[in-house]
């Protein structure tokens, strides 16, 4: 994938064999948000849902819930709703991507999404060191390249 | 031209205190919230500035300076005021993935 910001302007250029593989990596992940309840209880002890919707508060459990209750759906929502925007604007044969900046916003928003939901199944930690090997530390690693170099253009 | 002067009545005391009074009350309840963020170790440390940058509206400095002290300290406040406004802030870091609480100060 090559990103490039031009002013208020980003453009990503992402080849078939990416395209199939984003496409695919926000399909599985829009249908475990579908699946998923955050704010009831069991499916929020999955790690992934966990780490996607944090508690609002450490040391108080009533705190926590009020806040689980408040704002959780919206939460879900409006990361499902930028998942299926980025899907929609991914040309499934490759191709180029036109942003402006708040759509550059959602598309890092969405690609951190997929980096924590990797990050936590993989069990990434400070020290972790990935075996390059295995196939979803690769597509962490290059989801986390991706990323970097997104943010980097926007910072420019 | 000179502006018209416009008689104001003079607050008397007690009334100057009273708001004085209401006024302590309101920051002693709006004043000890925070929004914390934790360290994580998958949130890249790019990304956090820019989060930083885009929600607050801080400056480029500002938010290195909080990102640095999230990643060497564990943690740091990036916001601090009502609670309803520590619970809304925290709630747009959760939807950029980044891991914070709301606590008293």
């Amino acid at each position: 994938m090559k990103i490039k910001r031009r002013g208020p302007l980003v453009r990503v250029d992402i080849d078939s064999a990416e395209s199939g593989i984003l496409i695919d990596l926000l399909d599985d992940f829009g249908a475990m948000l579908d699946a998923a309840d955050p704010g009831d209880a069991v499916t929020a002890r999955n790690p992934v849902i966990q780490r996607l919707f944090p508690d609002g508060y450490r040391d108080d459990e009533d705190a926590a819930q009020e806040y689980r209750d408040l704002v959780v759906e919206d939460l879900r929502a409006a990361r499902h709703a930028r998942l299926q925007v980025c899907r929609a604007e991914i040309p499934a044969a490759g191709g180029r991507v036109e942003l402006d900046l708040e759509g550059a916003d959602r598309w890092i928003r969405v690609l951190n999404d997929l980096r924590l939901a990797f990050g936590v199944q993989l069990g990434v930690s400070e020290e972790t060191e990935l075996d390059p090997a295995d196939d979803l530390a690769q597509i962490y690693g290059w989801l986390t390249a991706v990323q970097d170099t997104f943010v980097t253009q926007l910072m420019r | 031209m000179a502006a018209t002067p416009t008689l104001v009545p003079r607050p008397d005391a007690d009334t100057i205190g009273a708001e004085i009074a209401e006024f302590d009350e309101a920051a002693e309840a709006d004043r000890p919230w925070v929004t914390v963020v934790w360290n994580d170790p998958v949130n890249l440390m790019n990304y956090v500035t820019h989060v930083f940058m885009t929600v607050f509206g801080y400056s480029r400095d500002k938010a290195n300076k909080l990102m640095l002290d999230v990643h060497q300290k564990g943690r740091a406040v990036v916001s601090s005021g009502p609670r309803e406004r520590m619970e809304g802030d925290t709630a747009t870091l959760h939807g950029y993935g980044l891991w914070a609480t709301i606590q008293h100060d």
